[in-house]
């Protein structure tokens, strides 16, 4: 299966980091092909520009070269797997921005004749999003998970209609212990070798 | 009333716009004071970055963020005024939330404590306006996450008793010029309502 996987932490040392490097390379073991995004470590500008804005609905909607190279790759995706942090129950600006400059229309979505959105990605079948927490669980629970909901439903629209999604979150991450962050690592690595 | 606006779009000459200059002439014109923080065109830079992510909890506060700060502090009334891309605010806006709501200003970790406490006990009302390119329908099956970030996660940081004022304007991508026109004025008399004394809708009540 041809997998990529987007990242959006802005130290390359961080837990996150640890995350997506553990799936790439147990993706890799299990015999896909993975492409891995580090969205801070590329420079991803995270604002769509006025020119990006006025172009949205035209012929070329993609003006910028990399957000271009990112969308080539998403085309070719089966599965999405995203990893980031959650900040004010959400995905960092950096990774919404990618949604907004990447998953533009001919590329996350198309829009019909009477101008309504249909699916865009229907090659893709699988939606992994893996999250680190502040807060525990009851209380993101309670909060809204607003990240969880783009991508798992929003997003989710729009790719195939059987698409298979989940999700893997480990709260409380400031106050988590050393085993306990070792143990989320072997269930990323269990969980992409089973994908 | 202290307003302050948070706006963010790219073009002077969208509908967001024409919601942004609505709603402050209707604040402007029942007598309020109003700030206004529009986030493009102060070319804000919306990525958290290494450091400030590393430092989250004792941030030395950059220079650019510091009048935004002050502002937060000082309104009684915070509206945020977006489009809805993705089902939720632009980055910009996202990048802003992460970069400005810092400790001291949004929020506070007393010591020995395991949770955050609010500090925006000065917000006493949230206003929400923004547009959809599409229907009701699809943006509820989305799960409507930008009206969740402000109306949760902000506003839990605010005032204990803080209220929530949505108004949204829908199928915009296919609306008429009389359906936009009708939601500015649906937005400027909400705004007026908002802004008019309680002491004159008493007056009004013969008991």
């Amino acid at each position: 299966m041809r997998v990529v996987v987007v990242v959006a932490h802005p130290d390359p040392d961080s837990f996150n980091h640890a995350i997506a490097s553990t799936a790439t390379a147990s993706l890799a073991k299990a015999g896909h092909q993975v492409s891995l995004l580090d969205l801070y470590g590329e420079g991803f500008r995270v604002q769509m520009s006025n020119a990006e804005w006025r172009a949205y609905h035209s012929d070329r909607p993609l003006l910028d070269p990399m957000a271009e190279r990112h969308a080539e790759i998403v085309k070719q995706a089966e599965a999405l797997i995203f990893v980031y942090p959650t900040w004010w129950s959400t995905m960092p600006a950096i990774l919404k921005g990618w949604l907004e400059r990447v998953m533009v229309p001919g590329v996350g979505f198309v829009l019909d004749e009477k101008h309504r959105v249909r699916r865009g990605l229907t090659q893709v079948r699988r939606i992994v999003g893996i999250s680190t927490y502040g807060s525990p669980r009851l209380y993101v629970r309670a909060i809204h998970d607003n990240g969880r909901r783009t991508l798992l439903r929003a997003l989710r629209l729009n790719t195939a209609v059987l698409t298979h999604r989940s999700w893997m979150g480990l709260y409380k991450v400031d106050s988590c212990t050393a085993a306990k962050r070792a143990a989320f690592l072997k269930r990323v690595e269990r969980k992409m070798q089973s994908l | 009333m202290k307003v302050y606006v948070v706006y963010c779009h790219p073009d002077a000459d969208s509908f967001t716009a024409a919601i942004r200059r609505r709603t402050i002439e209707a604040f402007e014109a029942s007598g309020q004071e109003v700030r206004i923080s529009d986030l493009y065109a102060e070319d804000f830079e919306p990525a958290m970055t290494m450091q400030e992510e590393a430092n989250h909890l004792a941030p030395k506060h950059q220079p650019e963020i510091v009048g935004y700060c002050d502002s937060l502090r000082w309104c009684d009334t915070l509206v945020f005024i977006y489009p809805t891309w993705w089902s939720a605010q632009p980055a910009m806006m996202t990048g802003w939330l992460d970069r400005v709501f810092v400790r001291g200003v949004a929020w506070d970790l007393p010591e020995g404590a395991t949770r955050i406490t609010a500090r925006l006990t000065n917000v006493r009302r949230l206003v929400i306006i923004t547009s959809h390119g599409s229907s009701k329908l699809i943006n509820l099956a989305e799960g409507e996450t930008g009206r969740r970030v402000i109306g949760r996660a902000v506003r839990v940081l605010c005032h204990r008793f803080a209220r929530t004022t949505w108004l949204a304007m829908y199928n915009l991508d296919r609306s008429s010029q009389s359906e936009r026109e009708a939601f500015l004025d649906r937005v400027e008399q909400r705004i007026r309502r908002l802004s008019s004394p309680p002491q004159e809708i008493s007056a009004g009540r013969k008991w």
